[in-house]
């Protein structure tokens, strides 16, 4: 059994010494399973060869976020998600992810990590500080908009806009992936994105035209 | 030449207070003026034209008032009351006040706010001294501090002391005797009644088939992704700037000049881009009014944004509905006696619904009309108030009665509607989505996944008024902005603005630089009721069309002293006389100053009055009681279309937001807790792209009226209804609430089983 | 949100003991939570449901992110897996086709991006009772299940009281039918859990809806090698099909003997009750059937014989048994 008193004072500790040899008793064999999170803590013991702390963050922070290829300092709290430190914390802000529903359910805040759609609103800022962070307003501007953009230009696939951001970044995410994609595949695509305006019908004409339109110039 | 005082003349306009239309008489120049000439020969009106805003939009630099960030600005959050009708007894701020970067907390028992819309000639509640809530939601209290997770700190640390009260939130119990009284005369409001009740009592024995039946739609949340809210620039001193999500510029300065204790004209507000409103977005509101008594107290800016939870719970909505009917009809499809109760569920506010029977004829009705008040947020205007409610109600009666007599639908409307306009558009929707495939009888098809075919019409007024003031001034450079304090929910007014005035100069909208959204321009009407593009496209053209005058008596000379009304403007060039100049050229020749014409509304410009029908196919599956909507087709009669491109997609979104009524949005409230259940988007199901048909949006270009006329509003009406019928069709079976969840078209068909 | 201290272990002792050490440790709604890819728990803490003082990032530890699939052994994920990366595995998709239908059917892409396996699996529940801050129902430490006489259309029909949710995973129903168990690290040590010993009912512990301690980490998922992973399937009615939780779901996994006839069935109910929920009957009377309509209906029936509706769920009754029969028919002709 683990003592409880003795961990909770020196979360530093090398592999090898007494507190964590009692946190490896009592582990049974029970099956294949057991036997490969045996392994693992095993893996994970090994690759820890040197003491070190552990990094903890409270109250207010200094993180350095990547953002469209800058790296932009900012002032935050571990709570603070990554929509907020781009919106309300950067300065300058980015603006670009809109704050619409805070709780993962509209997209409108959609940023690319890594390449990949996320939602900035599920995020906190102190973990998103490894990442490559791709708003809208690194995709293109508006004198040098990407195909997607273009394409929701001319189609119409915007009114009030306000969930326009969120569908370019997903998109644009999405025709990386899939060059070609068939009018299913944009709808599957665009899920966890949601309009009020109701520019859905332009949004899938805006992603098969820049869907065309990339693979016509490459 | 001598100038005679113009004459003046009378004409009827509707306008808009708090997004609610009402048709005033008022009088205007009769200074004849620009027509628009015929809406096939434009060059750049009623054609395609790309939104001059989307390239801003798109790549996120387009500025709302949601993005504004100022140098020491704070940022707001409001305080909720959780119960739905209660007295409160204390607000303790002192230990949010003490936490370390919060800069201001009022309290409603410091001062009370003024709600956005209120209950008209009812008493208000005569309760004894003291400050009360009147629904879940309701704020009681307001933080603004140095960041939004400090903002929300302060808010946890507020202590509310309350006295609960027995509330009401369902129309059923609000209609008992028993039930706690909203105000003090109780919950029930007569509004109006029209026809004859005898008339009607004779003539049930002249009908072969009646029918009764009840419908009833939910409250419905307009769901704007930018919620409601202001920047307020106020750090002391004698101006302030608020930059406000609004449908009305200038209903902002003289609301938060109030609240701030200043002058009206010391208030500028800035809407540069604004993230939809639908209606619900006239004035500071609750939310304004607090951010600004922040900024006063605090001396800073302040930035006060509604959560998503506050939007729907304190921001407005659609009231809900509950119509109980009977009428009856002849064997040949003559409606000839009908009869309307009509609750209208708009909570504190009386709510909006259309008379019956809406558009049809019938020999012989009657109905009354009645406002039932519940503990629910006050019901604002919401795209086409009331309309959606009542054609939704009536198109659902019609289908039944057409299906009771065994007649197609389609005829047994077209027999009823008096107006042919109807039956060119049903036509054309008919054929687009395929009315001979429609499953007769309804419910009639094989298998599981049933088809089903509906079709509903609708109507609105729209039409303008004269309330803006478009200042076009063209430079010697050849430079041309058009100026006006009007705002672009996302319509595209910035679009047609520029558009309009490119047309009449002969250049391209890139030529022309609009200046909107500040009420330090010229004034404009709030966009409510479909009436800013009836009310801004003249006075745009009319604005316009002088400046055009006044270059070519400038430049009259130039071209041989040709006439100023002969000279041609088109294609980049200024010609007359067998002589042509490039429009930089014609410019040259302006004075210094270059020239400026104001534009004032010209009646003959715009029109009023428009229909509208819609068809919807739907697939529902029996056996899992999922609608999947396959095709919707809306015809929409506008006059001229300013741009085509924005109008198809104006009529879209009114199908889209119509789907989601019909299929899946409500508001869901507990009777007993007295509170919303779903004030978010994971629970309030808007539809996404899965859910989306095929969608054709057509404009019916055989409405010739050289006359422009607002979109929005009508394209939203009639496709509630449509959908409602479809899935009627399809299985047979009438759901009379909305929306048509799986689980009650399951029910229903489990009951009809056990029935049969 | 409430403000916390954000931890970054790097190893799997690291998190325990975070865990183990944080302050206000009893509650499980006041204790230190691991995080993964954050897409519940951030949520529950916008809330106010979950208060944590302490959020241990468990995305610094090693070896917990990949998928390994193995003809004799089955698969063995990670819990830091992620959804997407689960649904376009190639061995998964094709050894276990109803764990990719699972994991396709969650949420939406950006959520499927960052939302883990283990975090799934952990998922606190969705009723809106449950999810208002100003409500404190039953599972919150309160009085009442508000839905028990409220607004109940999307709880539970089996399994419930004295609180009526349902369990949101998708992966749940699906993994438990494939027979998964998940590997757990804790101060007391390492255990295995069967899935089907995973999941607790509220009336065996009102606040937790799994066996799980404050300081426990699932490390991984084993699903064994199986003959039913092939013909397994997911099938999931959501009431918006762009984002939704379930309103039932069906989880089904065969293995047909050479006529046909079923030699192994598995079938787990998701969406209906407050845990995955296992259909025996149905399964034992499956055996040695061959997958007719009759027998679909039997199945179906026997699934839901146990169900006793709320006031506005009786729907779900049928709705299961059509997702029932349909799930049967399509794992039998894979």
């Amino acid at each position: 059994m683990a003592d409880d008193s003795d961990e909770g004072k020196n979360q530093s500790r090398g592999p090898h010494d007494a507190s964590r040899r009692r946190f490896l008793k009592g582990v049974g064999i029970a099956g294949a399973g057991a036997a490969l999170a045996d392994q693992l803590l095993i893996e994970a013991q090994a690759q820890d060869t040197k003491p070190k702390d552990v990094r903890t963050l409270s109250g207010n922070v200094d993180v350095t976020l990547n953002v469209n290829g800058q790296r932009r300092k900012a002032k935050v709290e571990p709570r603070t998600t990554l929509l907020s430190a781009l919106r309300d914390h950067l300065e300058p802000a980015v603006t670009g992810p809109k704050l619409v529903c805070d709780m993962g359910t509209c997209g409108a805040c959609t940023v690319l990590l890594d390449g990949k759609s996320a939602y900035s609103c599920l995020v906190l800022a102190v973990d998103a500080t490894a990442r490559q962070i791709t708003t809208v307003e690194g995709l293109g501007g508006p004198d040098a908009m990407n195909a997607v953009q273009t394409a929701f230009v001319d189609k119409d696939a915007l009114m009030c806009g306000f969930c326009t951001p969120g569908f370019v970044t997903t998109i644009s995410a999405y025709l990386k992936k899939n060059p070609n994609p068939s009018l299913d595949q944009v709808r599957e695509a665009c899920k966890g994105n949601f309009c009020r305006c109701g520019t859905y019908p332009r949004v899938f004409e805006a992603a098969l035209a820049a869907a065309k339109s990339v693979n016509r110039e490459s | 030449m001598q100038q005679a005082p113009p004459k003046k003349k009378k004409v009827r306009v509707p306008r808009v207070v708090n997004g609610v239309e009402t048709m005033v008489e008022i009088e205007v120049d009769d200074v004849g003026g620009p027509s628009w000439g015929p809406n096939d020969k434009h060059t750049l009106l009623n054609h395609h034209l790309r939104r001059v805003d989307g390239p801003l939009k798109v790549s996120g630099v387009a500025e709302y008032t949601y993005d504004k960030r100022l140098s020491g600005m704070l940022h707001g959050r409001v305080l909720g009351s959780p119960h739905a009708h209660a007295r409160v007894i204390k607000v303790d701020t002192t230990a949010a006040g003490r936490i370390p970067g919060v800069k201001a907390v009022v309290s409603i028992t410091d001062k009370p706010v003024q709600p956005a819309a209120a209950a008209t000639g009812v008493e208000k509640p005569a309760e004894p001294k003291g400050t009360f809530v009147h629904f879940a939601g309701e704020p009681v209290a307001a933080v603004a501090a140095d960041t939004p997770e400090i903002a929300q700190d302060a808010i946890q640390a507020i202590k509310v002391e309350y006295e609960v009260l027995p509330h009401v939130v369902r129309a059923d119990e609000a209609l008992k005797e028993t039930s706690p009284k909203v105000y003090p005369d109780g919950n029930l409001k007569p509004r109006d009644s029209q026809g004859y009740a005898t008339r009607v009592a004779a003539a049930w024995d002249k009908c072969d088939v009646i029918i009764e039946a009840e419908y009833r739609t939910p409250i419905i949340h307009h769901a704007s992704l930018e919620t409601h809210g202001h920047v307020v620039d106020f750090r002391g001193g004698d101006t302030a700037t608020v930059y406000a999500s609004t449908q009305g510029t200038f209903t902002i300065p003289g609301d938060a000049a109030k609240e701030l204790g200043l002058k009206e004209s010391d208030v500028t507000a800035i809407v540069e881009h604004m993230g939809g409103g639908f209606g619900s977005k006239f004035g500071i509101g609750i939310e304004g009014q607090l951010a600004c008594r922040l900024a006063k107290q605090a001396k800073a800016p302040v930035k006060l944004m509604l959560t998503r939870r506050d939007e729907f719970l304190l921001a407005g909505n659609r009231s809900g509905s509950w119509q109980k009917f009977k009428a009856g009809a002849t064997k040949d499809g003559t409606l000839v006696a009908l009869q309307a109760l009509q609750y209208q569920l708009g909570g504190l506010s009386d709510g909006s619904q259309a008379g019956q029977p809406y558009i049809y004829r019938v020999t012989n009705s009657y109905r009354e009309r009645f406002a039932v008040f519940t503990h629910e947020d006050s019901s604002r205007a919401m795209r086409a108030p009331g309309h959606p409610q009542a054609s939704y109600a009536i198109e659902c009666l019609m289908e039944d009665l057409a299906d009771k007599l065994g007649m197609d639908p389609l005829e047994f409307r077209k027999k009823n509607l008096r107006d042919k306009v109807y039956h060119r558009q049903l036509d054309r929707g008919a054929r687009e989505i395929g009315w001979d495939r429609r499953s007769k009888p309804a419910g009639g098809a094989a298998g599981p996944f049933k088809r089903g075919i509906g079709c509903a019409v609708g109507t609105w007024g729209g039409g303008g008024n004269n309330q803006c003031k478009v200042d076009v001034t063209i430079s010697r450079d050849g430079s041309v902005v058009v100026a006006v304090g009007t705002q672009d929910l996302g319509t595209g007014t910035r679009t047609y603005t520029r558009a309009i005035v490119a047309e009449e100069l002969g250049l391209q909208p890139k030529d022309i630089i609009e200046k909107i959204g500040s009420s330090a321009l010229g004034s404009a009407n709030a966009s409510g009721g479909s009436t800013t593009s009836a009310s801004l496209a003249p006075s745009v053209k009319n604005g316009a069309y002088k400046a055009r005058i006044a270059v070519a008596e400038k430049v009259a000379l130039l071209l041989g002293g040709v006439k100023p009304e002969e000279i041609k403007f088109a294609d980049g060039n200024v010609s007359g006389g067998g002589k042509s100049l490039s429009w930089k050229q014609a410019c040259a020749a302006l004075p210094a100053a270059g020239v400026t014409a104001q534009g004032l509304w010209q009646v003959e410009l715009s029109a009023t009055g428009v229909h509208g029908v819609c068809f919807a196919e739907v697939e529902v599956d029996v056996e899992t009681g999922r609608v999947r909507p396959l095709k919707m087709v809306h015809v929409q009669d506008i006059g001229l279309p300013l741009n085509r491109l924005a109008v198809e997609s104006q009529i879209n979104g009114g199908m889209i937001q119509s789907l989601g009524m019909a299929l899946w949005e409500e508001r869901v409230m507990d009777a007993r807790l007295g509170i919303q259940l779903n004030p978010g988007f994971g629970d309030y199901k808007l539809p996404g792209t899965a859910e989306m048909p095929e969608l054709v949006a057509i404009i019916d270009d055989d409405d010739k009226r050289e006359a422009v006329i607002g979109v929005g509003e009508p394209a939203i009406i009639p496709s509630v209804g449509a959908l409602a019928n479809a899935v009627f069709n399809a299985i047979g079976i009438r759901v009379h609430d909305l929306p048509i969840t799986p689980d009650k078209i399951l029910m229903a068909l489990t009951n009809r089983r056990a029935t049969t | 949100m409430k403000a916390f201290e954000w931890a970054n272990p790097t190893t799997l002792v690291e998190a325990v003991q975070l865990l183990k050490s944080a302050p206000a440790g009893g509650d499980v709604d006041e204790a230190a939570r691991p995080m993964a890819g954050g897409q519940d728990l951030l949520t529950t803490m916008k809330d106010y449901s979950t208060r944590p003082s302490r959020v241990v990032n468990l995305k610094n530890i090693r070896g917990l992110d990949t998928i390994q699939a193995n003809a004799k052994s089955g698969l063995n994920i990670g819990a830091l897996v992620t959804l997407s990366q689960l649904e376009e595995h190639a061995g998964v998709r094709a050894g276990f086709p109803g764990l990719a239908e699972a994991a396709h059917s969650i949420a939406t892409p950006q959520i499927r991006n960052l939302g883990t396996v283990g975090g799934n699996l952990c998922q606190r529940p969705r009723c809106w009772y449950y999810r208002l801050e100003e409500v404190i129902c039953l599972k919150k430490g309160g009085t009442e299940c508000y839905a028990a006489k409220g607004e109940n259309k999307y709880n539970a029909i089996l399994g419930g009281g004295p609180s009526y949710i349902v369990h949101p995973s998708d992966l749940a129903p699906m993994l438990m039918a494939l027979g998964a168990s998940v590997s757990v690290v804790g101060a007391d040590g390492k255990r295995v859990i069967p899935l089907d010993k995973f999941f607790t009912l509220p009336s065996e512990n009102i606040r937790r809806e799994n066996v799980l301690r404050n300081d426990e980490i699932i490390t991984h998922i084993q699903v064994p090698a199986s003959p039913i992973a092939a013909r397994s399937t997911y099938l999931k009615f959501k009431e918006r099909e762009s984002m939704d939780f379930a309103m039932a779901a069906v989880a089904a996994a065969l293995q047909l003997g050479p006529n046909n006839q079923v030699a192994q069935a598995r079938l787990v109910l998701g969406g209906v009750a407050p845990i995955p929920w296992r259909a025996p009957q149905a399964e034992a009377f499956l055996l040695g059937k061959t997958l007719s309509n009759e027998v679909l209906e039997q199945a179906a029936n026997l699934a839901l014989a146990g169900a006793q509706p709320l006031e506005k769920n009786g729907y779900k009754v049928p709705l299961t048994k059509t997702l029932v029969r349909r799930a049967l028919a399509t794992a039998g002709a894979l």
